[in-house]
């Protein structure tokens, strides 16, 4: 007993290295030699530190209390706690899910209003185009409004609507819209030269839009047409082109076909995206190969570069119309267009002799 | 929110520092510098303010035998380190009350700290162990062996305290003591 008191208390000056070193030196042969003290060195060893860290852990919670007692941990818990209210609860925890289904909804409500919008404007196109189916003209019929007479060539009237027209035969017969002679008793034609002809209606139809003038002078001639009629379906997106008198010079637009119907679904039309003026109206729509595919006759108020135009079946009707004896040269269906191998440009430089501005007096 | 309460945080190498030094004063300002964060943590996440200091104190220790085994190197920010084994702890807690650890509310980066409160939870076995120990010793084994291994005070001193005769009685005492306190530690 008095020696394993004894023992133990050299093992705990070992092991605190309060031994000397020559007792040291004779203490690790002891362990060397006797298998026993060296376990009980191993084990006292281990049950020390054990105990050391459990003070040293015992001492950092008693510290650790203290400083938590320092802490008004009910004022933190009310600050960072769950807030009492759901919904704010909810909102903490979902910052993230509910910005994203906020900004869906704000994107949905955008969407919904701008389809909204484009409903608001299909409304105002039904009524653009019953306006026009009463034939009143107006703004959106591209008739041009000359004020004055000062570009007139004839100074006897002032000169009160102008339009646009082309030659359907090489005797003089004109095809143009209704809409820019219908309030006309007097209207010439002019060609790009700048000559002047005077013309008959021979025939109106208000329904289709269509009119069809007669030059009065016998002597008129034109060669035999450029340009041929298609009557067949044109594909979407195909590349169109108009020649019209918006101002006392021919100008050219250019375009492309954008629905196969007009306003509001109109069968009788095409849709193109093509910028017209007022004065283009009656001007002939002409595909790449020189075809005639229709006639201008309106534009969209509101979005610019919608125009429609007549489809070029429904002249058939018209055509018909004139007596078959006093028509020379017609414009056909049936023969391939003189142009259909020329470029576009080209194409223009042969139309355009056959495209009139029209001149409207009443 | 989350300014308000960083700016009464210690930098991280005075925290280092004060550690290794056993300074109580920047204990304190580590101590109260971080417990919001953990209190926000574990009562947004199915815990009260008794889990939220009890993980938080076994997150510090953690933090302390990192420190003082010598192997803490800056990797990451002290906060994150702190805010990581804290969760750890807690997330394993909840899962031993078997209540849910899904959908965690998280408010810090959350770094891989396993093997640290693996070495932890090893460590807070021992400390259990050693306290039942120390409890079934009894009085007054109790007080003479945390006197003189953990108080460190002498033979003599011990001697008078308990009115041993001499310091011999004293040492056969504290054998005895310490025998039995072994044997209750190796054995539970």
């Amino acid at each position: 007993m008095r020696n394993e008191i004894e023992l133990e208390g050299i093992i705990e000056d070992y092991l605190n290295g309060k031994l000397t070193e020559a007792e040291a030196t004779a203490f690790e042969q002891l362990r060397l030699n006797d298998p026993t003290v060296d376990h009980k060195v191993v084990a006292h060893k281990v049950f020390l530190d054990s105990l050391k860290d459990y003070a040293s852990n015992l001492d950092l919670k008693n510290k650790m209390d203290h400083a938590h007692d320092q802490i008004d941990v009910d004022a933190l818990s009310r600050k960072l706690g769950p807030h009492p209210s759901f919904i704010v609860n909810m909102w903490r925890k979902n910052k993230s899910a509910i910005a994203v289904a906020a900004s869906f909804i704000l994107l949905t409500i955008v969407t919904i209003y701008s389809i909204q919008q484009t409903t608001e404007q299909t409304g105002s196109y039904k009524q653009m185009s019953a306006e026009l189916s009463k034939l009143k003209s107006s703004t959106t019929t591209l008739i041009r409004d000359i004020k004055s007479s000062q570009n007139s060539k004839v100074p006897v009237k002032p000169v009160k609507f102008g339009g646009t027209g082309f030659a359907i035969s090489s005797n003089g017969y004109i095809l143009t819209s209704y809409h820019v002679v219908e309030k006309s008793d007097t209207v010439y034609v002019q060609n790009n030269k700048g000559d002047l002809y005077k013309v008959d209606i021979t025939y109106k139809d208000p329904i289709n839009d269509i009119a069809i003038l007669k030059i009065i002078d016998k002597k008129f001639s034109l060669g035999s047409l450029p340009y041929s009629l298609k009557k067949g379906k044109v594909g979407l997106g195909e590349s169109v082109y108009t020649l019209g008198y918006p101002k006392d010079e021919v100008v050219l637009g250019i375009g492309y076909l954008s629905s196969q119907s007009g306003f509001n679904g109109d069968t009788l039309a095409y849709q193109l995206s093509l910028d017209v003026n007022p004065g283009n109206s009656g001007g002939p729509l002409l595909d790449n190969s020189g075809n005639v595919i229709g006639i201008i006759n309106a534009k969209e108020s509101y979005t610019d570069g919608a125009t429609f135009a007549v489809k070029a079946k429904f002249l058939q009707e018209a055509l018909s119309s004139i007596p078959q004896d006093s028509i020379v040269g017609r414009i056909s269906s049936v023969r391939k267009s003189k142009l259909s191998k020329l470029e576009p440009s080209k194409q223009v430089s042969k139309i355009q002799d056959y495209v009139f501005m029209i001149k409207g007096y009443n | 929110m989350s300014n308000k309460l960083s700016s009464s945080v210690p930098t991280d190498r005075e925290v280092v520092l004060g550690v290794l030094n056993n300074s109580e004063e920047a204990l304190n300002k580590l101590y109260t510098g971080y417990f919001p964060m953990i209190l926000q943590f574990i009562l947004n996440n199915n815990g009260d303010e008794d889990d939220a200091k009890d993980v938080y104190q076994e997150g510090i220790i953690v933090l302390y035998n990192k420190i003082k085994s010598g192997d803490f190197e800056l990797s990451s920010k002290l906060k994150t380190y702190i805010y990581s084994v804290c969760r750890r702890i807690w997330l394993k807690k909840l899962a031993q009350q078997s209540k849910k650890t899904n959908n965690i509310s998280d408010f810090e980066d959350v770094i891989a700290i396993e093997e640290d409160v693996e070495q932890h939870e090893e460590k807070d076995r021992q400390f259990d162990k050693m306290q039942e120990a120390l409890l079934h010793l009894g009085e007054p084994c109790k007080t003479i062996i945390q006197d003189f291994y953990i108080n460190n005070l002498s033979m003599q001193e011990i001697c008078e305290k308990f009115g041993y005769t001499n310091t011999d009685n004293a040492k056969t005492q504290k054998y005895k003591c310490l025998q039995r306190l072994k044997k209750l530690f190796f054995q539970s």
